[in-house]
């Protein structure tokens, strides 16, 4: 009995060693980000000072400016063009002691906020972006304060830059504070915006949610968007997503396929119809 | 529809930007947002209400919450019209109060046509007391004006509620008939 246990025991041990070396093999590429412009060391491992190496990035011999300090490797001023995998052979046995795959970017600058409420009573969502790129992987905190208290945030599960909020209480006489910080391994920057619960435009649906436009030309392709606002008071929503629509000049056939129009040469730009459809709520 | 609301909007941005300037910093800096006096200082009731409470508010207890939050506002800007001292300032508060006059009419007016009891009008505000040191009375001022600005939209938001279910109703009753 004990010699199975022990026989049982003794295998497992050697799959995780046999795992453990498999995964230490593969994981040889750590990333370093760096800012652009900036002058980058690249370390080999843990050789000693005087140790000497031989350096390739992407599998060729490295061409930009650099210095090479012992098992240090340092690029000048680098830029987008620097990116790659950089890999060190230790002198003379040739063998691979280190992986580095260098990423060039920014740190961010503050984002731009905005909120909006579509599930007016219910809460509200902010949106947030980055106007100049950073390059390298970027996350974002986000945190809401209202009347000194933090409320709870719902990051939206298909938008990365876009969380919810649920209103606490309506009609207060306290503003909401977003507050959204931009951070990646270069830097961090953040950006708040205080609004009141009037001030955010939104938009109760009704049951009557269809208009026909009476007035288009037959033939002639539309791109339609729709923007609404509460009758009574509130601001007006952001436009929405477009619509392609071309009114037809005779009886539709059965259409097998959806397409999108195709634009056929020769024709003029096509006419855009913002109609400003207020709803009686 | 009695509401005839709309309006205050105008004159409430007016008359608010006119009395924060008034009452000078820190009351007329663009972030100041203290917090609230505790209800026993402040007798002004606050338009402010939980999201499932206020959507299952029944048509007689909205208009009962409005007719209450108006005739103690009415009486408050009254008291902020009678102690300030600038001529401008005092005739746009009680142009002010003449329409807060006419809106808790048209209140009172739908309560009795839809056969809900109202305050009688002639009753004073109860709670609502003269303040005392000027200090106090900036503060105040500007909880009551920051208190009626919710109220107001508020109450656009409870009126196109009461029509929606009214309109429901009529049309119930339009289609028995």
């Amino acid at each position: 009995m004990a010699n199975i246990v022990t026989s049982f025991c003794c295998v497992v041990l050697a799959a995780v060693v046999v795992v453990y070396a498999q995964r230490r093999s593969q994981q040889g590429a750590r990333i370093q980000y760096e800012k652009i412009g900036s002058d980058v060391t690249m370390q080999c491992g843990s050789l000693d000072n005087d140790a000497s190496v031989t350096w390739k990035v992407n599998g060729t011999d490295v061409k930009a400016r650099r210095r090479e300090e012992g098992p240090r490797l340092i690029l000048m001023e680098v830029n987008m063009s620097s990116n790659g995998l950089y890999s060190c052979f230790q002198n003379p046995d040739g063998q691979r002691r280190d992986q580095i795959n260098l990423r060039v970017g920014l740190p961010p600058k503050e984002p731009q906020v905005t909120c909006r409420s579509n599930t007016y009573p219910k809460g509200f969502y902010c949106s947030w972006h980055l106007q100049h790129p950073t390059y390298i992987p970027t996350d974002f905190e986000v945190d809401v304060q209202h009347n000194q208290r933090p409320l709870e945030v719902t990051r939206d599960e298909v938008h990365k830059n876009r969380c919810h909020v649920k209103f606490p209480e309506l009609f207060t006489s306290f503003p909401y504070r977003v507050n959204v910080t931009a951070v990646n391994s270069l830097g961090r920057a953040s950006s708040a915006i205080s609004f009141e619960e009037s001030s955010i435009g939104t938009v109760e649906l009704s049951d009557s949610t269809s208009h026909t436009i009476t007035d288009a030309y037959a033939g002639k392709e539309y791109i339609i968007q729709l923007a609404a606002k509460d009758m009574e008071i509130g601001t007006w929503s952001d436009w929405s997503v477009a619509v392609h629509a071309t009114p037809w000049m005779e009886e539709p056939k059965p259409i097998t396929s959806t397409t999108e129009s195709d634009i056929i040469p020769g024709m003029h730009e096509l006419p855009t119809v913002r109609t400003l459809l207020s709803y009686s709520l | 529809n009695h509401i005839q609301n709309k309006s205050f909007c105008v004159h409430n941005v007016c008359v608010c930007t006119v009395y924060l300037s008034y009452l000078g910093p820190p009351f007329s800096d663009p972030g100041f947002s203290p917090p609230r006096p505790n209800s026993s200082s402040l007798s002004v009731p606050s338009a402010a209400t939980r999201v499932d409470l206020w959507r299952g508010l029944e048509n007689g207890a909205r208009l009962a919450q409005n007719q209450r939050a108006y005739s103690v506002l009415l009486c408050a800007v009254r008291e902020l019209a009678r102690s300030t001292l600038c001529p401008y300032l005092q005739s746009s508060l009680m142009h002010f109060c003449s329409g807060l006059s006419g809106l808790l009419g048209s209140i009172s007016g739908l309560m009795n046509a839809l056969g809900y009891t109202s305050l009688p009008p002639s009753t004073p505000a109860q709670g609502y007391a003269p303040l005392l040191s000027s200090q106090f009375q900036n503060m105040e001022g500007f909880w009551v004006l920051r208190e009626l600005q919710s109220w107001l939209w508020r109450s656009a938001k409870d009126f196109t509620r009461l029509k929606k279910r009214l309109q429901r109703l009529a049309t119930t009753v339009h289609g028995l008939n």
